[in-house]
């Protein structure tokens, strides 16, 4: 079963359009969703919870329809943004206090270890608490009803790689469960590749790939030469050349390619710069 | 729905304590001054308003962004702002009457005091049918200019219409005797605006 599917999901604004996104995430995955900035990365997050309305398309969570069973879907799913969404003036305590009302299974004996865990100060307010602090208790937050489905949009942007290390520890840790799954969405490549089984390409709203990271990094290669080198390339095995230090780069399919070219591995920063910047 | 009530009220909570010196500074006055409605209609929409100072703190927070993310409906969301307000103005009129009726037994003037305070409830629960639709829709900064354009069209619909409106200290006499129907006006007025922010609120995007 898929934890998320979406089909064809359209949706525009003033100078920016979601043009026939379709992905799945299966379940039991962790789908990196990477982008640039302003890439379609967020509004596609905020369709999938239905904070902004689609103007067509299918998304299924759990294989319902995300309007028409929006409740017990949010029941099953963990939601974490760049930053903590709560009037500043609560702390943590009384977050335990509001979300035991709100989540029938909420888990305060979890969510306090979280937070011992994490040294996230229990009666602090949350004004008073570093930007670490606010995203480490946004993630206790939305660990502790024990869901079935993390959306995290930019959980570790703008924090240090020590916390950003911590974070992806625990993510892990909720990967145990093979019925967990989990959506990422992040500008930071390197967390992906540290955490992602697939990844899922969005540019100009527009879905660029979404294949298994495996097959990025093992599959794809990157061949550096001048262009005479690139042209004795085969020409079905490039998928993207660009202006490299020393002459052209192509980002080319390994197993059409002759062994005697030498080619290095792709990060997926590579591989996205390649889809993004790299001509076809 | 309790969960939402109970955030809102732990956001408060703070203001309401600063603003408890500001009562206790009226009572005074309203002692000395022996004005026992006075005290009543600050208490009244002090304690009503503090409902849009919680819209005003979500609106800061974006907790509308989170709260959708989590199991409440819209309707909930918009719903637990107006019970909110309700429950404050009945913690409001708890706290006030004890103090009434103790300024009152001194001044002896008990005759007004039923027209009064039917009076300030009438108008708290209007106040709120009309604030908080505005504000759910245009959040609290274009609210506050909306409120204020709205302000005056009273004053200048009276102006307009001047001639055709029948002697008003008479047309109060009249309808003073129906005083005691006007809070359940208002609250049918509550209950309508309530239906009309959930529409609004269902059509707003995060």
């Amino acid at each position: 079963m898929n934890a998320i599917e979406i089909h064809d999901l359209h949706k525009g604004f003033e100078g920016f359009f979601l043009k026939n996104i379709s992905f799945s995430v299966p379940q039991g995955t962790v789908m990196g969703f990477v982008g640039e900035n302003g890439a379609g990365k967020s509004t596609t997050i905020k369709c999938m919870l239905n904070l902004l309305k689609k103007e067509y398309g299918e998304i299924l969570l759990f294989g319902k329809d995300h309007v028409e069973h929006e409740l017990s879907i949010k029941n099953d799913i963990g939601v974490v943004f760049d930053d903590l969404h709560v009037p500043e003036t609560l702390n943590a305590t009384q977050l335990d206090k509001i979300m035991s009302k709100v989540f029938q299974t909420w888990d305060s004996g979890y969510y306090f270890e979280r937070l011992a865990q994490f040294k996230v100060p229990k009666r602090k307010k949350i004004k008073e608490l570093s930007r670490g602090m606010r995203m480490k208790l946004s993630i206790a937050l939305a660990l502790a009803h024990h869901p079935k489905l993390l959306i995290l949009d930019e959980p570790t942007s703008g924090l240090d790689p020590i916390i950003r290390d911590e974070i992806l520890d625990l993510f892990l840790a909720f990967m145990q469960d093979e019925t967990h799954s989990i959506l990422f969405s992040s500008h930071i490549t390197s967390d992906l590749e540290k955490i992602a089984d697939y990844i899922t390409l969005i540019h100009n709203g527009e879905i660029l790939l979404s294949e298994s990271k495996d097959a990025l990094l093992y599959e794809y290669g990157i061949f550096k030469g001048n262009s005479e080198e690139v042209n004795d390339l085969p020409k079905h095995a490039i998928l993207r050349t660009r202006p490299g230090t020393f002459g052209i780069e192509a980002l080319v399919l390994k197993k059409e390619v002759n062994e005697a070219f030498r080619l290095e591995r792709p990060s997926i920063e590579d591989i996205m710069l390649f889809f993004v910047k790299g001509s076809v | 729905m309790v969960g939402l009530i109970l955030k809102d009220l732990m956001t408060i909570q703070r203001q309401m304590k600063a603003q408890a010196f500001v009562l206790v500074f009226l009572l005074v006055m309203a002692i000395f001054m022996q004005q026992s409605s006075m005290l009543l209609a600050i208490i009244v929409f002090i304690v009503t308003i503090q409902a849009i100072t919680a819209l005003s703190y979500d609106e800061q927070s974006k907790w509308d962004k989170y709260a959708n993310t989590l199991p409440i409906s819209k309707a909930d969301i918009v719903f637990s702002k107006y019970i909110l307000s309700v429950m404050l103005m009945i913690i409001g009129l708890v706290m006030a009457l004890p103090i009434l009726f103790f300024i009152n037994f001194f001044t002896n003037n008990e005759t007004e005091f039923f027209l009064t305070f039917n009076l300030i409830v009438t108008l708290a629960l209007c106040s709120l049918a009309v604030l908080l639709p505005i504000y759910i829709k245009f959040g609290s900064i274009k609210g506050r200019i909306v409120l204020i354009a709205l302000c005056f069209i009273p004053g200048f619909l009276t102006g307009m219409f001047k001639e055709y409106i029948p002697d008003m200290p008479q047309t109060f006499l009249y309808l003073k005797q129906y005083v005691y129907l006007t809070p359940f006006g208002g609250l049918l007025l509550l209950c309508l605006s309530s239906l009309v922010s959930t529409a609004i609120y269902k059509r707003k995007e995060f």
